[in-house]
């Protein structure tokens, strides 16, 4: 059953156990979106003690971006220093970008946390058909079904979320016209009302996963939400998906108004971003999201991944009406940090039920952004390419380059460079990458791009797409070996408009 | 040489750390290993537990009697493909004088039950320096002292007072330095015995608890609290996943050792080979088919089977099995676990929608899907095996053998889930199946009858089917040599498997044409015909042979002629036989053929015997008569020996329990091995 954990095991140990690897410092920048993450992290932050010649590269970076707010997070290995606690987190430190905080933190390795050679179960829930416009009422709902899929994850499926993301690009099945490729994928909108999770099972226990999904399923059937589980039959990769059941309208707005009847119906205009962070463990984010969401606070937004070991639970959670737009940035110990969370995002006099015990939470950190103004981007109804084109979409990127060669978000800045003279507006939705084994980095994104021209029609938005991403891709490799930083043959890069495309 | 008796695998070295916390000293200092030593011993592991730079091996086996094998490894090894990182932490110290820097790399993994010495070599001949076990234990337990403190740092409990784990790390650290001592110990000496003796605590009573409890300074609160973290760190919930990833690196620490030498990192790729220790055979227990062998005329086949492991990262593995010159390689196939964790995770997929239908039904979608995941990884493992199935026939229609089934029955897509239904997972009916789904002809299983009763007989077939070990053959074409080239498949069904390919050889050896039982066929011929003309001659006559009638005078009058042709003939022509000696595996292979000549001899000597003591007509007649009707049951062995050899050649599919099951097919019964031979200690 864990037969390759041990390996895992002593891989993340060996990794952690060099002189000057043995620690993880890390930089947590929140902010309004659109700040380019390379001048954040270059040059690299003063860290005490300082980081080793070899490490001032950062081991793995990540980034999320929506409703105009951005969290970006970069983490490099560093030399131990005297153990205090497992994890801290520095004060926000103001940067030279208007409301834009960074908070330093440090890590001790922590090997106990155990999840690569397992199963991925990805679901799709669909919260909405319409387009991203999410009022306080359906944040609260968002939260009560990201706290359940959570808490399914742990007592269902036994096992930890690797990543949750709201909002993310909704797939909607096509069965009138095939696409160019013979897929029935339709073209997607950059985002959309929709959860997507991904949760690590173990394969010999399958059991638990089935658990899990039927979990899912009554779960989707109460609040009637769209289900779509990954397509696992064999060659197939992620991004395909295989649909259990469509959003059911009438329901979902009937346990709406029954669950919150009271909140307004209106778009939140402020919203603040809490980051839990801490050691990653089995059921860290449930946790995390059922305690935040019994304070009464909605969730506009949600990201919950892991780097190096370190859980990060990141919620964009709508300020509450008539809360102090001013309050400043904060960062400090889990209690306080609920806190406060309740007092300006509270939105509804929530039962406040002590969720599990409090040691639980211990080592947890929490870093809270000062109140930041939301944007909504312009989308059409049901799909991006329907009329106007006027709409952003999604491009996929993935890639694979030399560690200390380029940085992930100089490469991403050129992409996006790249990308400019055919688009309007380009923002990186959310990015990640992580050294991996043979010291290569390894990375995915989403990129948003608003067409400078609009397409005519669906055909047209897709060729246009195929063109841009082709000449965007090929214009970046270019770069790459004419600046000399990478090796021929080194370097792998694809941007694509379907992401069942990377993989192959 | 391999010490019997001891075992490979430690099935719990985390009650073997109980035991040595209840009964080490209980140290009053920390133990002194450095982050250096901590690094390098975490990286070797990590190294020799993935061998990724290890893209090739290959192995040379020598038969050199019927219980012992000589071994020879030799490896590629690409630098490469080891990090900088990784390198930082395995350089070794350079020498004054000297420029460059040489790296510490584990090429493989062996059993500490292997005592004989290694020596390894490079592809010019030169000795490569190699990590001493002594050194190799000493890092090796520095790197399970600092995983220790990382998982003690990073538990949820380290800052909360008066919880185990935070006395442990910042007040109560002599049971910290207990449990440290015990996993150097535990490292150092191996993993305890598993039953009998093991600890003193075995040969003293329980002692009494000290009255009042006890101070927390005394040697058995320090050891209470150091098995108690074990508990926390490692529950026996098994609740936070870390027990048996942990349990499993610690018996892998503690039951092998890594075999690491020394390498100029200025030269990326490298040869290395060496001699592994001699490898003993076991002899399987299977008394009736031992008798069977040697006394009746089956054509013995002397059948070995070596067990070995491979790297999972290793992209070729080459066997090569040379054998003494006049014994032939009959059958020579190597069959591998490759997908077996797939073929697993099937299997247990297909049972746990079984039992899910057998309760409440799950939604019709996610059983749809369920369905569809399992339909497709079948019909890919139906089209894999398919390929394994045709290169096969292909190797037995060379060796004038025939599968049955070359000519398929076409199924239709009923008939296959019909067949499924039923649990037969023969490779025919997968291959049908895969080429139904390959053209859209599952496409609603739901709805169909594969989604009901038919779950639990389609899962038993699964796995009675072994459809997880795939078969490589032979392609060496020397008689007496036997080469088998696997490679790991270009889609891994199992890619984040690090466990070793597990495989098995079957070597079947055969005393093939120019054969022993030839020249005894000749032999026993020539002396049946030397009695049937003395009989003959001294009867004046065939009618001797049938006839009970005693011809009169048929007492020789010159007996000593005849008895001297009945010794010197027979004597000539053994003589002139290759009789080999038993403990050889030739030996064992021409046990019967030697029976048979020297029954043969001994017939003719009887009749001497009789030529020059009987001097009744009735006695001599008798005695010839009788002489010439087991020469002619002889003869007739010597018959059947011929057709069991020509039988036996055309078997198809050897009768092995190691071979998969959908190559055996409906073959019930298999024998049993003349030896087992496993390095499966050598990873």
């Amino acid at each position: 059953m864990h037969g390759s954990r041990f390996a895992e095991l002593a891989t993340i140990a060996a990794e952690a156990a060099g002189a000057d690897t043995s620690s993880v410092r890390l930089r947590l920048i929140h902010g309004p979106a659109g700040f380019p993450p390379d001048g954040l992290t270059r040059p690299v932050p003063a860290f005490e003690p300082p980081l080793h010649d070899l490490a001032q590269w950062p081991s793995d970076f990540w980034l999320f971006s929506v409703a105009g707010v951005a969290i970006c997070v970069c983490a490099w290995p560093t030399p131990a220093k005297v153990f205090s606690e497992p994890f801290e987190v520095g004060p926000p430190q103001a940067t030279d970008r208007p409301d834009t905080y960074a908070y330093d933190g440090f890590s001790v390795p922590n090997p106990g946390f155990l999840n690569e050679p397992n199963r991925r179960i990805d679901a799709l829930l669909t919260l909405n058909s319409s387009h991203w416009a999410p009022s306080y009422r359906d944040c609260l709902v968002t939260g009560v079904v990201l706290a359940r899929a959570c808490q399914l994850a742990l007592e269902h499926g036994h096992g930890p979320v690797v990543h949750l993301h709201t909002p993310v690009a909704p797939f909607i099945d096509q069965q009138v016209s095939a696409r160019g490729d013979g897929s029935h994928e339709r073209l997607r909108d950059a985002i959309g009302p929709c959860v997507r999770l991904s949760v690590a099972v173990d394969p010999h226990e399958p059991t638990a996963r089935l658990d899990f999904e039927q979990g899912l399923v009554a779960l989707a059937e109460e609040y009637g939400l769209g289900l779509k589980l990954n397509d696992r039959r064999f060659n197939r990769v992620p991004g395909e998906w295989f649909t259990i059941r469509g959003f059911d309208r009438e329901r979902y707005r009937q346990v709406r108004a029954r669950m919150f009847p009271d909140p307004p119906m209106h778009l939140p205009k402020h919203a603040v971003v809490a980051t839990v962070l801490g050691p990653a463990r089995l059921g860290m984010a449930a946790d995390v999201i059922a305690h935040l969401r019994a304070t009464g606070a909605g969730v506009l937004a949600a990201a919950v991944s892991s780097v190096r070991k370190i859980g990060f639970v990141n919620l964009v959670l709508p300020l509450a009406e008539g809360a102090d737009v001013s309050a400043p940035a904060w960062s400090g110990g889990w209690h306080d940090g609920v806190k406060l969370i309740a007092e300006r995002c509270r939105l509804y006099d929530a039962d406040g039920a002590d969720h599990g015990d409090d040691d639980a939470f211990a080592g947890f950190k929490v870093a809270l952004s000062a109140p930041m103004r939301c944007s909504y981007p312009q989308s059409s109804r049901r799909t991006g390419a329907s009329v106007t084109g006027r709409v952003p979409y999604p491009l996929w990127l993935r890639w694979e380059i030399p560690n200390r060669t380029v940085g992930s978000p100089l490469l991403l800045s050129m992409v996006a460079e790249n990308l400019s003279p055919y688009a309007e507006h380009t923002e990186v939705a959310y990015a990640q990458a992580r050294v991996g084994r043979g010291d290569v980095v390894r990375g995915r994104a989403k990129l948003v791009v608003l067409l400078a021209q609009a397409p005519r029609d669906v055909a047209d938005a897709q060729a246009v797409l195929n063109e841009v991403a082709e000449r965007a891709q090929e214009r970046t490799l270019e770069q790459l070996a004419d600046r000399r930083l990478v090796g021929p043959g080194r370097v792998r890069l694809r941007l694509s408009p379907r992401e069942r495309w990377l993989t192959t | 040489m391999r010490v019997p008796g001891r075992l490979t695998g430690v099935p719990d070295p985390l009650r073997d750390l109980r035991a040595l916390v209840e009964t080490l000293p209980v140290p009053s200092a920390p133990p002194t290993y450095t982050q250096r030593e901590a690094a390098l011993g975490l990286a070797l592991l990590d190294l020799s537990l993935r061998l990724e730079h290890v893209p090739r091996v290959a192995e040379h086996l020598t038969l050199i009697d019927r219980g012992h094998m000589t071994r020879s490894v030799s490896v590629d090894v690409d630098l490469h493909a080891i990090t900088d990182a990784q390198r930082r932490r395995i350089a070794a110290p350079t020498e004054p004088g000297r420029h460059g820097t040489s790296l510490w790399i584990p090429v493989s993994r062996y059993s500490r039950s292997d005592l004989a010495p290694v020596v390894v070599k490079d592809s010019t001949g030169e000795v490569v320096p190699r990590f001493t076990h002594r050194d190799s234990d000493r890092v090796t337990a520095a790197a399970f002292v600092r995983l220790l403190a990382m998982l003690i740092d990073a538990h949820r409990d380290v800052t909360i007072r008066d919880t185990v784990v935070h006395k442990l790390r910042h007040t109560h650290q002599r049971s910290r330095w207990l449990v440290e001592a015990a996993l150097a110990e535990l490292v150092t000496a191996g993993s305890l015995p598993e039953a009998g003796v093991r600890t003193p605590l075995d040969y003293a009573r329980p002692l009494p608890p000290s009255p009042g409890g006890g101070r927390e300074a005394d040697a058995r609160a320090v050891r209470d609290l150091a098995l108690a973290g074990l508990e926390e760190l490692w529950p026996a919930d098994g609740r936070n996943g870390i027990r048996l990833p942990f349990a499993h690196l610690l018996s892998l620490a503690c039951s092998q050792y890594m075999l690491i030498v020394l390498l100029d990192a200025a030269q990326p790729r490298r040869f290395l080979m060496w001699d592994a220790p001699l490898l003993p055979g076991r002899r399987p227990r299977a008394p009736l088919q031992r008798i069977a062998q040697s006394v009746l005329p089956v054509n013995r086949e002397f059948v070995v089977e070596y067990e070995t492991a491979i790297p999972r990262s290793v992209g070729a593995y080459h066997l090569t099995v040379e054998v003494n010159e006049e014994v032939s390689v009959r059958r020579f196939v190597l069959s591998s676990d490759v997908d077996d964790d797939f073929v697993r995770a099937l299997t247990e997929d297909v049972e746990m929608l079984a039992e899910a239908n057998a309760g409440q039904a799950p939604h019709r979608k996610l059983l749809e899907l369920e369905l569809q995941g399992i339909a497709s990884r079948l019909a890919e493992i139906g089209r894999r095996r398919l390929t394994d199935l045709t290169s096969y026939r292909h190797y037995v229609a060379e060796r004038r053998a025939a599968l049955p089934g070359a000519q398929p029955r076409s199924m239709s897509g009923d008939e296959v889930v019909a067949a499924l239904g039923r649990g037969d997972c023969s490779v025919p009916v997968l291959a049908a199946f895969a080429a139904h789904y390959a053209a859209d002809g599952m496409r609603h299983l739901a709805r169909g009858p594969l989604a009901g009763a038919a779950l639990p007989a389609l899962a038993a077939g699964i796995r009675d089917y072994q459809l997880g070990h795939d078969i490589t053959t032979d392609n060496d074409p020397r008689e007496h040599g036997a080469h088998a080239h696997w490679r790991r498949p270009s889609v891994d069904l199992s890619p984040h498997s690090t466990q070793p390919v597990r495989a098995v050889a079957y070597l079947s050896l055969a005393d093939e044409a120019p054969a022993l039982i030839e020249s005894i066929t000749r032999m026993v011929a020539g002396l049946a015909l030397v009695v049937l003309g003395i009989g003959t001659l001294l009867t004046g006559g065939l009618a001797w042979l049938w006839s009970a009638a005693i011809t009169p005078h048929s007492v020789p009058e010159q007996a000593d002629a005849v008895v001297a042709v009945l010794l010197l003939v027979p004597g000539l022509l053994i003589a002139r036989l290759d009789l080999p000696g038993t403990n050889s595996v030739l030996g064992q292979l021409r046990q019967f053929q030697r029976s048979l000549a020297i029954a043969s001899v001994a017939v003719t000597t009887g009749l001497a015997i009789a030529a020059g003591a009987v001097h009744t007509d009735r006695g001599i007649t008798r005695a010839f008569q009788l002489g010439i009707a087991v020469l002619g049951l002889i003869l007739l062995c010597c018959l059947v020996e011929f057709v069991a050899r020509r039988a036996r050649r055309r078997s198809p599919v050897p009768r092995s329990a190691r071979l998969p099951r959908w190559l055996r097919g409906t073959q019930r019964r298999a024998y049993a091995p003349d030896a087992v031979f496993d390095a499966r200690g050598e990873v």
